[in-house]
């Protein structure tokens, strides 16, 4: 293929209809270690996979808090997220100052999707090379959404992305029907559930290298503590997917 | 919010205002809350302009008025009805609640009141949102104030011996009416700048709802005015 000569810059169409350089923005975000979230009627849990450059490093940290009623979940270039999380931070502090009020969760991703366009069009910039999860709660409900670096965005009821992200899908395809009505603790355990399938065969979920984030109706953003992990990572021996129940 | 005069660099700063509107009072009452303004625009001491609609409803659930310069209270209804429109752009269905439009209105005032142009208003927000009452003022400076009855210009003087012995938080709503009434009799007699004419609005469950405007009774045929001793005077 002949992909060299169209993919130089994003202000270049292959034959195809394609720009190479989102396509390989794309790529980043799978290179990523994964993350994913799940909703029910009241909840939103966000689990991810922390990655450690080296024995001597700490993990990098991947979900981060944008507001009290909102929080995202990145895969991809680190650096990238940390820019378009201080830009939804500054934008709900203003709507705040101004309205006294969350910003409404959808509204936000559309001006993050807006913002990532931009740079899939000029001949100077290049996409944003991070996904990202956005988990958040307003009037209209329980909201997760997924933004590309292409600027598209779409509303999930479950959805995982990074590296071995299928795995995790599929495991949501089987479940997602139930989510809809779990309990905050089977959300955990489901998004945990889907989690190990994405793992590594020598990799093992510990209180170290998960992180897992939880968010309510009446529920700031709040990351697990290393106690409570670890409670979730031992029940997940027990749980039935199935019945939502532990079982003996 | 930027004027054309602050562009151009002829900014002016308003130092007093040329049409003024009357007082506004504001009572919550049993499943919602009330708005009574009169109809009248003074100019200076003038009676102008006197059949005019001095409440705007600004969304579905939320209402508006002001005393004080009339100019700036049109600015301001085009500027709130701004961004219920702007609310269509992003087509999620979520539009701002009564709050959110108060809080608005608090951050502009308080910036204009910064630049020394103040917009010259007693600002009054009411609403009914997820079946809660809201009623603020939000002054020329920017202050922001939620309460459960609200009062701007003479009616603070005049009209709160009135509603604090005649109405409640709960009450219905055709007695939160008669007092607002009675309000408005008080100042036509006592407030140079009012009118007999005033207008009611309510905002309940249902929505807003504005009321065509009304004369309040008055009462003038007392007998000292009708004679004196010695004296056959004009009658009524």
């Amino acid at each position: 293929m002949l992909k060299h000569l169209y993919d130089t810059d994003c202000v270049t169409w292959s034959p195809q209809g394609k720009l190479f350089q989102v396509e390989y923005a794309m790529e980043a975000v799978k290179q990523g270690s994964i993350c994913l979230g799940l909703k029910s009627n009241e909840n939103v849990v966000l689990c991810s996979l922390k990655r450690q450059p080296s024995e001597l490093a700490g993990y990098q940290e991947k979900q981060f808090k944008i507001d009290d009623h909102m929080a995202i979940a990145i895969a991809g270039l680190t650096a990238d997220a940390r820019v378009l999380c201080k830009y939804m931070r500054t934008e709900c502090l203003e709507y705040k100052y101004t309205y006294e009020s969350h910003h409404p969760v959808g509204r936000l991703v559309f001006k993050v999707a807006e913002k990532s366009q931009h740079k899939t069009q000029s001949g100077a910039k290049r996409p944003y090379g991070v996904g990202l999860l956005v988990a958040g709660i307003d009037p209209n409900g329980v909201h997760l959404f997924e933004t590309c670096p292409s600027g598209n965005y779409y509303e999930y009821k479950c959805q995982a992305i990074g590296s071995r992200s299928q795995a995790a899908r599929t495991y949501f395809e089987s479940w997602f029907h139930l989510f809809e009505k779990s309990t905050l603790e089977q959300l955990i355990l489901h998004g945990l559930s889907a989690l190990k399938k994405a793992i590594m065969e020598d990799e093992e979920l510990n209180e170290r290298n998960v992180e897992v984030g939880i968010l309510g109706k009446n529920q700031k953003f709040v990351h697990l503590n290393a106690q409570e992990l670890k409670d979730y990572i031992a029940k997940l021996e027990t749980f039935n997917a199935n019945t939502q129940i532990q079982q003996e | 919010m930027i004027f054309n005069s602050e562009i151009s660099g002829e900014q002016q700063h308003t130092t007093s205002p040329v049409v003024t509107g009357g007082s506004v009072i504001a009572l919550v009452y049993n499943g919602g809350v009330i708005v009574g303004t009169d109809t009248l625009c003074s100019y200076g001491s003038m009676a102008a302009f006197k059949n005019v609609k001095k409440i705007a409803q600004i969304s579905k659930n939320t209402i508006y008025a002001s005393s004080g310069e009339f100019s700036d209270f049109q600015q301001v209804v085009k500027e709130l009805a701004k961004i219920d429109r702007s609310a269509l752009q992003y087509d999620d269905g979520v539009h701002p609640s009564p709050k959110d439009y108060g809080n608005f209105l608090a951050r502009l005032s308080y910036k204009k009141r910064c630049k020394i142009n103040p917009l010259y208003l007693q600002n009054v927000i009411a609403g009914f949102h997820n079946g809660e009452r809201y009623l603020s003022l939000v002054d020329i400076y920017g202050t922001y104030l939620e309460s459960n009855f609200i009062t701007t210009g003479f009616a603070s003087y005049f009209c709160k011996a009135i509603i604090s012995n005649y109405w409640n938080e709960n009450c219905t709503l055709d007695q939160a009416k008669q007092v607002i009434r009675e309000c408005f009799k008080v100042l036509f007699c006592r407030d140079c700048r009012a009118h007999d004419v005033i207008q009611l609005a309510y905002v309940d469950a249902q929505g807003a709802h504005i009321e065509e405007p009304e004369r309040v009774e008055t009462k003038w045929d007392f007998n000292g005015f009708k004679s004196r001793a010695n004296e056959k005077l004009h009658t009524q």
